[in-house]
């Protein structure tokens, strides 16, 4: 088991240099079309033809593309993402001061997304062939059709604006403060005792959270419940049906064990997909993280920060997959033997 | 090919699917006919006023107006323009691409193969939005580039589904036999393998209207999408943003014209999905 483990995450490990070589390459070279100057957006606007040209040469710009690539590349491997043209800070910093603000979101938009999925749909399953079906599945597809940002703004609109029963703006109330230490305030809240801020910030994440879960849940829902009537056709049901099982048993313990691996393979790829889900979330939201982060650096035309992020989102994927992929190894006993 | 329509249409999905799209579509060709005023307008004596209908409401603007006096439903309506314009375009463009490289993945097999699907891996190490923005900066705004940077992240979607199912006709007695009559490798594909995939290219394509439509509103909200003087549903939620207190109307409208968008393309993918998958429909007849 963990040599099957250790050697999954080892090949994986590998697989991950050329795919983060390829990608950064590719981004370099797309960031390389940008019709407008970068150096405008980073100069005041009385900035003199000289200043203009040290610039360029201290940003290295007026090197050749390729040049520029290895140069980024060797610094990139020494940790260094270089600085942010309109902050003016190590990206580095800007993005571990922002990270732990997207990670703690999807984590929570990912428990609640999973959690719904999977109550909708073992429901939707068990109400196979009566008229429930119909609406569960009619149902799933509406709640499908709206996408994150629609979700955020939904949820503003009806429980932030409308009944004012949640908070949605910002990470805590402006009134309080919890000293850094991991950058998960629910973490850092507890850590320093305050029972208050940690309420206050499970508050202002409840509706994001909500927003990215309730894009997830549908599609776990399907996907469960057409993998429940795949497993259900096997004889191994109907052998437990004639031992004599009840069926909540039959369904718990066998079918959905099976069941579970197509969905377990779909939450990994939504997991990926969330990342660029929590962009709008957070701008909406006025969350600090890096898909705020991101918003900002595209707006300014920050070339350094958005390769940086670039290849934050990049790393995550990769992660998210190996994960799945060990997932995959314990949900599947038949991997193991191999 | 009829025999195919015959039986999409028999599936109710199909037929709400379907209506539902065509009605968008209608709006976004005949909207200069259906618009009441010109979407970028401005009238600043009238600004945030309420659908006709509630107090202050005034009947020459139905939906009311945004924060610039600017007609809401007009906007709407010319808003469907652009949504439906990218998502036709992008939808087809994508399929093309993908469903090309899925053809030449899965019918010639190894070292083809081999560099497409690692091309896959690349773009699938990244979320989707993410690519996207990126292909924006580099590329610049506006309506040409927001089709070609939707269609280079999400032909992706295409060419991994398509090729799995190349690789399973491509397993069918007839194709070996059709190279053995002499065919050649195009014919081939082109005329035995495409019609044994296009149900789930269609399925496909339908629901990568709806993905389009999303993308080009996140773009847009972003302000990273069409032309400034075009008016986009993403821009209009962005613009309405500030106001929902007193005016939550000027964001509703464009998030419901965003919905019943999808909602269409979605339910009609699923049709398409469930009435030409014969595989599904046997799935779902073991069960009942």
């Amino acid at each position: 088991m963990t040599d099957t483990a250790l050697g999954i995450v080892g090949r994986r490990l590998l697989a991950a240099v050329p795919i983060l070589i390829v990608v950064s390459a590719l981004v370099f070279v797309v960031l390389r079309l940008i019709p407008a100057d970068p150096l405008g957006m980073s100069l005041p606007p009385n900035a003199t033809e000289a200043d203009v040209e040290t610039m360029r040469h201290e940003m290295g710009l007026d090197r050749p593309i390729p040049e520029q690539y290895v140069i980024w590349l060797g610094h990139i491997a020494r940790g260094d993402l270089g600085i942010s043209s309109h902050f003016r800070q190590r990206v580095t910093g800007l993005i571990a001061a922002a990270l732990p603000t997207t990670l703690e979101l999807v984590a929570s938009g990912l428990i609640l997304g999973i959690l719904l999925g999977l109550t909708g749909g073992l429901l939707m399953f068990e109400g196979r062939g009566r008229v429930t079906e119909q609406v569960t599945d009619i149902g799933s597809l509406v709640v499908m059709s709206i996408p994150e940002f629609l979700w955020a703004i939904f949820l503003i609109l009806a429980l932030g604006v409308g009944l004012r029963l949640l908070p949605f703006i910002g990470r805590l109330d402006a009134d309080m403060t919890v000293p850094p230490v991991t950058g998960f305030l629910l973490v850092d809240s507890l850590v320093d005792g305050q029972l208050n801020a940690f309420a206050s910030v499970a508050a202002h994440l409840l509706l994001p959270a909500l927003a990215l879960g309730l894009a997830l849940a549908p599609l776990i829902m399907r996907v469960l419940r057409s993998s429940l009537i795949d497993t259900y056709v096997e004889d191994y049901i109907t052998l437990a049906r004639l031992r004599g099982l009840s069926e909540r048993r039959i369904l718990l313990r066998h079918a959905l064990k099976n069941a579970a691996l197509p969905t377990a393979s779909l939450i990994g790829v939504q997991a990926g997909f969330m990342f660029g889900g929590t962009l709008l979330v957070e701008v909406i939201y006025t969350f600090p993280g890096i898909g705020n982060l991101m918003v900002e650096a595209v707006r300014n035309h920050d070339l350094p920060l958005i390769q940086g992020i670039a290849l934050v989102y990049c790393v995550i994927v990769l992660v998210i997959n190996t994960v799945v992929d060990l997932a995959y190894l314990a949900l599947n006993p038949k991997l193991r033997r191999q | 090919m009829s025999e195919m329509l015959r039986r999409a249409l028999a599936e109710p999905r199909v037929r709400v699917g379907a209506i539902i799209t065509l009605f968008v579509l209608a709006v976004a060709i005949f909207a200069p006919l259906l618009a009441p005023h010109d979407p970028t307008e401005q009238d600043l004596v009238n600004t945030l006023l309420p659908p006709m209908w509630q107090d202050g409401g005034d009947p020459s603007f139905v939906l009311g107006t945004d924060s610039l006096g600017r007609d809401i439903l007009s906007r709407l309506i010319y808003g469907a323009r652009v949504a439906m314009t990218v998502a036709v375009v992008a939808a087809f463009g994508a399929a093309l691409l993908g469903s090309a490289f899925a053809l030449i993945a899965g019918y010639f097999g190894g070292v083809v193969d081999w560099l497409i699907c690692r091309a896959v891996d690349v773009w699938m190490s990244f979320p989707p939005v993410i690519l996207s923005l990126i292909l924006m900066v580099g590329l610049g705004t506006g309506l040409r580039n927001v089709i070609l940077a939707i269609v280079i992240v999400d032909w992706t979607r295409f060419c991994r589904v398509v090729r799995s199912e190349v690789l399973a006709v491509m397993k069918r007695d007839y194709i070996p036999a059709a190279r053995l009559v002499g065919f050649s490798h195009t014919r081939v594909i082109l005329r035995e393998v495409l019609p044994a995939v296009t149900p789930l290219l269609l399925t496909l394509l339908s629901i990568e209207m709806g993905i389009a439509v999303i993308v080009e509103a996140i773009l847009s909200f972003v302000g990273l999408s069409v032309e400034a003087d075009l008016p986009a549903w993403g821009v209009m939620i962005a613009d309405a943003r500030g106001y929902m207190y007193e005016a939550a109307w000027g964001l509703i409208v464009p998030v419901l014209g965003i919905f019943v968008t999808v909602l269409g393309t979605n339910i009609l993918g699923d049709g398409l999905r469930r009435s030409l998958d014969p595989r599904l429909a046997q799935r779902l007849a073991a069960v009942r």
